[in-house]
């Protein structure tokens, strides 16, 4: 028997996860390498990944709380804003770091071979790790608040790693085909990094769900970003507007979508190389 | 009886060329909108524009062969080797294998610039299929075999070029993979590496029977090193087989030794208006040379031209001789000589046992008053120099030159 072939086309249905787990040292050292890359030569290094959430919201607190006036279900703006910018900033870095996967890599993918799912598992482990950080600073600004305001965390915690991992899917899936297909056609990158900021919008990040109108919310909350965003604001803040059915879904769409990523992904992987 | 590790089976590579390689959305639609329009018109202008690298290729590969790959440029042979590293898909056929396959397409690929060459070296070896540990364990002898200890903790954008090869093969040639595939990135070492670096491989193929595929400019090397060769030309496999018989069939096809080079018609032989080049010619035991020459021969360069320099400058003609690398061995001057015009004959003599084995380039470079360039002749002749006898114990000459020097010796008690 052959241990391994080169054919024509890549089969359909195999992900290469066994693969994948031989070359976990090298996903790894990837995910040092861009951790420890990113912050040479700033002027505040690793304090960013705190710095950075936390300016945001505070421009988030100013306009849209200050000027704009939009409801933040009454919990204190900062507080409320903080746990949607976390989330959406973990889902656009986990999908940029995916669906660029072949335009930073071509060089490297055209002279050697490694499994190519490592460079954006990577880009997620990464991703995962300044978020971890991000939340951490999250749960203490949120016990400073707690002695003066009425809060308390419910039962409903137990549900963040799933929101943490809907982001996480729904980024990995959708970047995965998304990198295919920009490494065909390099002018979609422009298009998709516009539309991934109107995007943000279109889930709860600086307004509360509860100011969707009734006929718009089955759509609204077809977005896997609007349960994971929710359930976080309703265990920490009790928000009105969660229900279990909706994260239920989103479980089941971002797994097919993660599905058919990992299908086109691997499908294409190597015959993209001809069009680099 | 030892078994199959690679068998290619059909493999053909086809590349399109031109305008349907559009790379932008924007500049698809407005093809695919064209041809919607003008319905089959455009179809026929673009479709024409293929290439094939590859076409019908079929060969075996068994365990501990150390299997050559040659051809001139643009052959094929590096998309073979993407084809068999996973690189890129074939357009027909298959490829079975069988064990780890590590290959080495191109020197430091996956160097990180900012990291050291420590870091490196547990990126490269993990890019490359190692594990950590693995890494761990042969640390030592890859720095050792790399001889950069010195500069383990410098950033490898500081590294010389030399020493990104030195390291990048290092790592690739502790990996023990079960078949390791090199492109022609020896090459880029110097002379010493080199040697050391045929040595190992010649060293795991015998001693830890590992497969290795390379490719090489070198018939010397691969006529020494390989146990089988696979020719390519124009991306068809002309022949496969045993080293010498391949090697001399892709002498003899693509002329790869020019011995003799003669101009009939003054006018267009090489040169310009002061110089033109009638006739070189390199000769053993000053007869014809027909193969590889032995070091034990006398070799001669002849060469003849017309001078047209109105005769009023001293003329002198320099010799380099250029090993497959590119390196000059020696350069060679002649005296100044004033000479009317006309056609001129010089002979310069390179004694036996001077030039270590291996392949041989010449240029020619006319000198006015030792100061002006009046013509460069460059790559005029090329050959081979192998010795029938055995270097010393080491299996490998030394050095690129090897004179026969008079030694002499005193005993003092």
């Amino acid at each position: 028997m052959w241990d391994w072939e080169v054919k024509t086309k890549q089969p359909w249905f195999r992900f290469g996860i066994r693969e994948l787990f031989h070359y976990k040292d090298l996903i790894l050292r990837f995910s040092k390498r861009d951790l420890l890359a990113s912050y040479q030569q700033t002027l505040i290094g690793p304090l960013w990944v705190i710095v950075q959430p936390l300016l945001t919201t505070l421009t988030y607190v100013l306009i849209f709380s200050r000027v704009a006036r939009i409801s933040t279900d009454n919990v204190p703006p900062l507080l409320f804003y903080l746990p949607g910018v976390i989330l959406w900033n973990y889902f656009s870095e986990c999908l940029n770091g995916t669906m660029g996967t072949f335009q930073y890599n071509a060089h490297i993918f055209s002279k050697v071979f490694f499994p190519r799912l490592t460079v954006p598992v990577s880009q997620v482990l990464t991703s995962s790790f300044r978020m971890m950080i991000q939340l951490s600073v999250f749960v203490a600004i949120y016990g400073i608040y707690m002695l003066n305001y009425d809060l308390g965390v419910n039962r409903a915690v137990v549900l963040l790693p799933v929101s943490l991992l809907l982001c996480a899917g729904f980024a990995f899936g959708a970047g995965l085909i998304i990198s295919i297909a920009t490494a065909k056609y390099r002018d979609l990158d422009t298009v998709l990094q516009f539309v991934l900021r109107l995007f943000m919008f279109a889930a709860p990040v600086v307004y509360p769900s509860t100011i969707i109108p009734e006929e718009w919310k089955w759509l609204f909350w077809l977005n896997p970003l609007t349960p994971a965003i929710e359930t976080i604001r309703y265990a920490f803040f009790g928000s009105p507007a969660f229900s279990l059915l909706p994260l239920l879904v989103s479980v089941f769409s971002v797994g097919i979508l993660l599905v058919i990523g990992l299908v086109i992904f691997k499908r294409n992987e190597v015959r993209v190389m001809d069009t680099i | 009886m030892s078994d199959i590790l690679i068998q290619a089976e059909n493999i053909s590579k086809r590349y399109r060329l031109g305008v349907l390689n559009a790379n932008t959305l924007k500049e698809d639609l407005s093809l695919w909108w064209q041809r919607k329009r003008k319905k089959q018109a455009m179809v026929n202008v673009a479709g024409d524009s293929y290439f094939w690298a590859l076409k019908d290729i079929n060969f075996e590969i068994r365990r501990g062969d150390v299997v050559g790959l040659i051809g001139k440029n643009g052959a094929g042979k590096s998309t073979l080797l993407k084809i068999i590293s996973r690189i890129v898909l074939p357009t027909t056929g298959v490829v079975r294998g069988r064990g780890r396959i590590a290959s080495l397409l191109e020197v430091g690929t996956g160097f990180h610039p900012e990291l050291t060459g420590r870091e490196n070296i547990f990126l490269n070896g993990n890019i490359l299929g190692m594990k950590k540990k693995e890494i761990e364990s042969r640390f030592d002898e890859i720095v050792d075999f790399s001889g950069i200890e010195a500069f383990l903790d410098t950033p490898v954008k500081r590294y010389s070029s030399g020493m990104y090869v030195r390291l990048a093969f290092s790592i690739a040639i502790h990996l023990e993979p079960d078949i390791l595939v090199l492109d022609e990135v020896l090459s880029v070492g110097d002379f010493d590496f080199q040697q050391k670096c045929l040595a190992k491989i010649d060293e795991i193929s015998k001693k830890q029977g590992q497969t290795i595929l390379f490719v090489s400019h070198s018939m010397q090397s691969v006529k020494s090193l390989c146990d089988t060769v696979l020719y390519l030309e124009k991306g068809r496999l002309v022949a496969h087989g045993d080293a010498s018989s391949v090697v001399s069939k892709y002498l003899l096809r693509e002329n790869a030794y020019v011995s003799i080079q003669k101009f009939l018609d003054k006018s267009n032989a090489p040169g310009n208006g002061t110089i033109r080049i009638h006739e070189v010619e390199i000769r053993a035991n000053d007869q014809p040379v027909t193969g590889v020459i032995d070091t034990q021969t006398d070799i001669s360069v002849r060469f003849s031209f017309w001078n047209l320099s109105k005769g009023h400058s001293l003329l002198s003609v320099n010799i380099i001789v250029i090993n497959f690398l590119g390196e000059g061995i020696f350069s060679a001057t002649s005296e100044e000589v004033g000479f009317k015009d006309g056609l001129i004959h010089g002979i310069c003599r390179i004694p036996k046992h001077f030039l270590a084995d291996g392949s041989y380039v010449i240029n020619l470079v006319f000198f006015q008053d030792k100061r002006h360039i009046l013509f460069e002749f460059n790559q005029s002749l090329s050959f081979e120099v192998k010795s029938s006898a055995k270097p010393l114990n080491t299996g490998r000459w030394q050095a690129p030159v090897r004179p026969k020097l008079p030694f002499t010796f005193t005993q003092t008690t």
